[in-house]
């Protein structure tokens, strides 16, 4: 019982985070970046083709190699969409994901890739005669961390106060001064070093890399996201984390009808939209130009 | 995905199209049992991108959840007309429904049937659909996609399951298949032009101003979505009687993306771009396919390593995209070109 609650409270912490990443990118371009995935791939591809080093060298080298692949993406393809349609830019991004899959499978081949990360976080020990998994608490204890940070980041700092703006009206913010080129940039990086976290968590919990590796979460988030309220990232974070939860309860409680655990989250997805069309956490209808 | 669409009836518009289908189909169609299959899952595809094309190209709404029409379709369609003893034999291990072994129909009835059920059931979940805007209608749409693929994947009672069926009789003649498709278009055409065409355009570039003028946006939608349904489950329909089986897994994510990639990058406001955008992604394809297999294609002989073939249809999807962000013929409607004038 225990431990069901955990996992539930760890699988929404660790949703919410790459719902977060993906929640950056909306917010200052208006793209629905479905090529997040394979920033989670490859990050945990890295994780995984590196785990012979020391586990700080390997996590540095995967925060680099993820943050390239993002700001290469940028760079390549979304910099020359920017203005587009979101319907378009969206459709590019899942081309852009599947251009992605097929040169990791031509680079890592199509079978799944594993070695053991962090054997430390693996096992469970026991409180008070309840056996407990080492890797939830580390999911749960990773994730506050990181969500604090990013709390700090955004509401402190002043590339948070120009991504908040940038999120509220770009044209406006751009006219106050704020560089859209760094700025989306750095919103890019930023999802980069997310799905990097995302990938060390996951890794730990399922060292099997193959080309599709994030794609499932990736999804996942993006419902959550447009549940919670795509319009701000705190919608965003706890959309995820409703999604996390809601699915990893769904598990637990259907027994054997779990097989169906996704059609009953989706049809709780479609009920919330229905009653809140802009999500969980917005302010009012507007409707919006899509 | 802004701007375009035809709103007057002109012969060129419509003939330009169809003429072109006949052509492919003979000549493409007719020159090796290889590319006849070719040309046959082309059409298939062709009616599921006009399907696509009347209701994401008209209302700017991306639906990601008509491939839950196209798996309704094909279902039906199958389950109506496999042979008895196939279903007996192959599911009886899964506990099939009793009800649903016997049923038997022709073909033909099946199709009809099978685009019914689906606009049918574009009615019941449309109605709650509609109602949503932007972003979370395209979620939406793919809860849909993400419920029924669910179902029929795990439920073993109502289907084959996980499984493919087999035994599915095929349609191998081109003609009936090209007739189906010219069908389609002809359909998909009217309604284009048709009042309920241009007012759901009118909601597509303005959401604010088409109310004010007096259009329901739940309504022109809501009826678009079941005409796109229908088609859709024809297209899924035709497809199982080409593939001669069931697979669940063949209407999923792939195949929604693969046909709105079709879509959009052939132009998604006029069914031109639906034919452009289908038969080049599927030559693209089917040529890269010739290249990894080291054959020559129009006698040159290029080898691209195995593999390399997706890489490049993706590269090209979004390079089209980067080059013309309305798609190829830029949503207008086919047109014989016209020389000019040399001053």
């Amino acid at each position: 019982m225990v431990q069901s609650i955990l996992d539930a409270i760890s699988l929404g912490g660790l949703y919410s985070l790459a719902a977060l990443g993906l929640g950056l990118v909306f917010g200052v371009m208006r793209l629905v970046n479905f090529a997040h995935a394979e920033l989670i791939t490859i990050a945990a591809y890295t994780l995984v083709l590196t785990a012979q080093f020391p586990l700080a060298v390997s996590l540095i080298f995967t925060v680099i190699v993820t943050v390239f692949v993002a700001l290469l993406m940028e760079f390549s393809v979304y910099r020359r969409l920017r203005g587009v349609n979101p319907a378009i830019m969206l459709i590019a991004s899942f081309g852009l994901s599947t251009v992605l899959q097929r040169v990791y499978e031509l680079m890592f081949g199509a079978l799944p890739r594993s070695a053991v990360v962090a054997p430390f976080l693996r096992g469970d020990f026991k409180v008070a005669g309840l056996s407990i998994t080492i890797s939830s608490i580390i999911t749960i204890v990773l994730t506050i961390v990181i969500l604090l940070a990013m709390g700090y980041l955004i509401e402190k700092t002043s590339l948070g106060l120009q991504l908040r703006a940038a999120s509220a009206d770009f044209k406006t913010a751009r006219l106050l001064g704020v560089r859209s080129n760094r700025l989306i940039s750095a919103a890019f990086g930023l999802s980069g070093v997310l799905a990097a976290c995302v990938a060390l968590i996951l890794v730990i919990q399922n060292p099997q890399i193959s080309p599709y590796y994030g794609l499932n979460i990736t999804i996942l988030s993006l419902v959550g996201i447009v549940i919670g309220g795509i319009a701000s990232l705190r919608g965003a974070a706890l959309g995820g984390f409703i999604v996390g939860v809601v699915l990893s309860s769904l598990n637990t409680l259907l027994g054997n009808g779990r097989v169906y655990a996704y059609s009953w989250l989706f049809i709780l997805v479609l009920v919330i939209l229905l009653v809140r069309p802009g999500g969980l956490l917005s302010k009012g209808s507007e409707l919006e130009r899509v | 995905m802004k701007h375009g669409g035809v709103t007057k009836f002109s012969l060129q518009n419509l003939l330009g199209p169809i003429i072109v289908l006949i052509l492919l189909t003979h000549f493409v169609g007719g020159a090796s049992t290889s590319l006849q299959l070719v040309t046959q899952m082309a059409l298939c595809l062709f009616v599921m991108v006009l399907a696509l094309q009347v209701f994401v190209g008209n209302s700017g709404v991306l639906s990601f959840g008509h491939g839950a029409f196209a798996l309704i379709g094909s279902y039906v369609s199958a389950m109506l007309t496999a042979p008895v003893n196939i279903k007996d034999n192959a599911l009886s291990m899964n506990q099939l429904w009793e009800p649903l072994v016997s049923p038997q129909v022709n073909i033909y009835v099946a199709l009809v049937i099978s685009a019914a059920v689906s606009g049918l059931i574009a009615a019941i979940t449309g109605i709650f659909l509609m109602r949503l805007n932007g972003l979370a209608a395209g979620i939406a749409t793919f809860a849909l996609l993400g419920v029924a693929y669910n179902v029929f994947f795990n439920n073993k009672k109502i289907g084959p399951g996980s499984q493919a069926l087999p035994g599915v009789p095929l349609i191998e003649n081109n003609w009936i298949l090209l007739l189906l498709a010219v069908l389609s278009l002809i359909i998909v055409y009217f309604i284009n032009i048709s009042r309920i065409g241009r007012t759901l355009r009118a909601t597509r570039e303005d959401a604010m101003a088409a109310p004010a003028l007096g259009i329901s946006i739940f309504k022109v939608r809501l009826i678009a979505f079941i005409i796109s349904g229908a088609v859709a489950g024809l297209a899924g329909g035709m497809y199982s009687h080409v593939a001669g089986t069931f697979q669940v897994q063949d209407y999923y994510l792939e195949f929604t993306f693969i046909t709105l990639s079709m879509l959009i990058v052939g132009g998604s406001a006029s069914i031109w771009g639906a034919l452009v955008g289908t038969f080049l992604i599927t030559a693209v394809g089917q040529v890269l396919l010739m290249m990894e297999q080291d054959l020559p294609v129009f006698g040159i002989q290029i080898q691209i390593p195995l593999g390399s073939r997706a890489v490049i249809i993706a590269l090209t999807f979004v390079a089209v995209l980067l080059w013309r962000s309305g798609g190829i013929t830029n949503g207008k409607e086919f047109r014989i070109p016209k020389l000019k004038k040399i001053s």
